[in-house]
């Protein structure tokens, strides 16, 4: 029996660009599903399990978050740092996406914890093949992390 | 004038350097790659201590390539060390390649903040491979921090 791939959690308020990112996975042959949530806090509740999302069943952990940054309502950075600060939740590799190349952002989010910042391309089609690196990379050769489950918290 | 990108390799097995070397050499990636066999050597040159003083013959590498089963300071050891400076070097890009796909070690270097964990292939082959995936991704297509600031 094959295992299920992992859920990618795709945090990204452009739909033109969450569409373009989505048939990049597509095309790079990419099984895992991809949730796509348009907002900070909707994500926080995601990875929260809460509301709508307490069914991990059919809204499991992701294996990995691609993050832009400007969101409306939470923002990238502000749902990152309270990410790393999730017992349960802190180990998972997030890949910032965005249009911002300014040296500050990018620092902040290396120091909020980013695994790693893109920049989206200017031209926008060629943003199915930086998908393809991602699932090249992140995917395919990046050992995953174990996420701290419930289960194992000591009382 | 040099323009290449340097790495960082921080390996103490002579043959896993040489083929991690050749791997970069066979991809023909246009970076250069200074090795280091400790930990605590890694973290004299990373802080500029003696004998790594001078930043033009020893300059901040783009990233670094730790393993962890290292002599002195455990490859861990130097991710913590680098974690906790107070300057930009802390956001130095890290990627541990070792042979231990143990979920003790992987989790751990997650929790000190590596960048990506890579289990080191058995196969030369697969090694080239991973070399030229690993330079696309983090020397051409990943924004690196500013580290001096």
């Amino acid at each position: 029996m094959t295992k299920t791939p992992g859920t990618i959690l795709l945090v990204e308020d452009d739909p033109a660009d969450a569409a373009l990112i989505r048939r990049g996975f597509e095309q790079a042959g990419v099984l895992n599903p991809v949730h796509h949530i348009t907002n900070g806090d909707k994500a926080l509740g995601f990875l929260a399990g809460v509301n709508e999302y307490a069914d991990r069943i059919t809204h499991p952990l992701p294996v990995l978050i691609l993050l832009d940054l400007k969101l409306p309502g939470m923002t990238g950075l502000e749902l990152l740092r309270w990410l790393r600060q999730q017992r349960e939740l802190r180990r998972i590799p997030v890949v910032v996406l965005t249009g911002d190349e300014d040296s500050n952002t990018i620092n902040a989010a290396y120091d909020a914890g980013a695994n790693s910042y893109l920049v989206k391309p200017g031209e926008r089609k060629r943003i199915s093949d930086l998908v393809g690196k991602i699932q090249q990379y992140w995917l395919a050769l990046n050992e995953p992390p174990q996420l701290v489950m419930r289960a194992q918290k000591p009382e | 004038m040099v323009t290449n990108k340097l790495v960082l390799l921080v390996e103490d097995d002579p043959a896993d350097a040489r083929l991690i070397q050749r791997a970069f050499d066979k991809a023909e990636l246009d970076i250069a790659v200074t090795r280091l066999t400790n930990g605590d050597d890694a973290v004299a040159y990373l802080d500029g201590q003696p004998p790594f003083e001078n930043r033009v013959l020893y300059p901040v590498p783009a990233v670094v390539i730790l393993d962890i089963k290292l002599p002195r300071r455990s490859g861990l050891e130097v991710l913590s060390w680098l974690r906790n400076q107070h300057y930009g070097l802390k956001r130095l890009p890290v990627v541990i390649l070792t042979s231990s796909r143990h979920s003790v070690d992987v989790n751990r270097a997650y929790d000190l903040g590596v960048n990506s964990y890579l289990a080191k292939p058995e196969s030369p082959a697969d090694l080239t491979r991973l070399a030229a995936t690993f330079h696309s991704y983090w020397l051409q297509l990943n924004e690196s921090p500013d580290v001096q600031s």
